[in-house]
């Protein structure tokens, strides 16, 4: 095994020492780490509380999205806002919008209602659960989807609801409802 | 937009990706047992297919492959070596 590399220096409160970050090694050790704590808690919190995780988990998750979304510029324009979400979500978790080829628009106008397809192509959960064995679908992945509709109703200022319509080990699809005037 | 190649020496035509697959992608030819592509247009590239498949008998070019930052770099290395 290689020596670990030893950090010296002067270290005052307050202050970010010169040298505190690691080499790409570090943060990949730092990932896996985080990986196996993360799906370990996840599994642990669904034998205790069985399907009820899920809901503790989500409404974490929705917390989160609501505090990421006061960050960004509201809006009521679905593209804009679809914006803002992967700024919010960041790149480890790019997503698009997506339709079957026999639907015109992305959207689909239901009397006080758009839905809209979003398909997540990467996914640190997924990457998570993958490298942990654990399925898709469980609490892991509903926190992701509370942050998702937390983020989206501050953004937009409406009730909003992610359905996951399908799970794959390269992308997943969701189906986000948007309701105006709900709030 | 995605193309899918099936290996038709390798499927064995159990018709696991027909059922498998949420968009109908794949039909099952009757008189050949093989799996073949009739939706390709609607394949979103969760490579759910892949995974069910026994066979591994399918192809999907031109889609975005996931990020697997699981896999440790140095065996990203190692594979990169082989292939
Ligand atoms: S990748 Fe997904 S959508 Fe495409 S053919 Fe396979 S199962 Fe169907
Ligand atoms: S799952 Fe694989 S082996 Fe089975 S029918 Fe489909 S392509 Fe052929």
């Amino acid at each position: 095994m290689e020596t670990e590399r030893e950090v010296f220096g002067n270290f005052k409160p307050e202050l970010i020492p010169e040298e505190c970050s690691g080499d790409i090694n570090d943060y990949e050790e730092a990932l896996h780490v985080l990986m196996k704590f993360m799906g370990s808690m996840s599994s642990a919190l669904e034998q205790v509380s069985g399907r009820g995780a899920n809901a503790i988990v989500y409404q974490a998750g929705k917390r989160m999205g609501h505090e990421a979304g006061k960050l960004v510029e509201k809006t009521d324009d679905l593209e804009k806002a679809m914006q803002e979400l992967s700024e919010i979500l960041g790149i480890e978790f790019y997503f698009e919008m997506w339709k079957p080829s026999n639907q015109a628009e992305y959207t689909i106008e239901k009397g006080n209602e758009t839905i809209v397809k979003l398909i997540f192509r990467d996914c640190v959960v997924r990457q998570t659960l993958r490298r942990t064995g654990l399925r898709q679908k469980g609490p892991l992945c509903y926190l992701l989807y509370g942050y998702t509709v937390g983020a989206v109703e501050e953004v937009m200022g409406i009730k909003g609801k992610l359905d996951i319509d399908h799970v794959g080990p390269n992308a997943c699809l969701k189906t986000l409802t948007i309701k105006w005037g709900g709030k | 937009m995605v193309k899918i190649k099936i290996d038709e020496e390798a499927c064995v035509g159990c018709g696991s990706c027909v059922d498998d697959c949420p968009n109908d992608v794949y039909k099952l030819d009757e008189k050949k047992g093989k799996s073949t592509v009739v939706n390709e247009e609607d394949c979103m590239a969760c490579l759910s297919c892949h995974e069910i498949c026994p066979a591994q008998a399918m192809e999907h070019q031109d889609i975005h492959v996931a990020k697997r930052l699981y896999i440790d770099r140095k065996v990203n290395e190692v594979i990169r070596k082989i292939l």
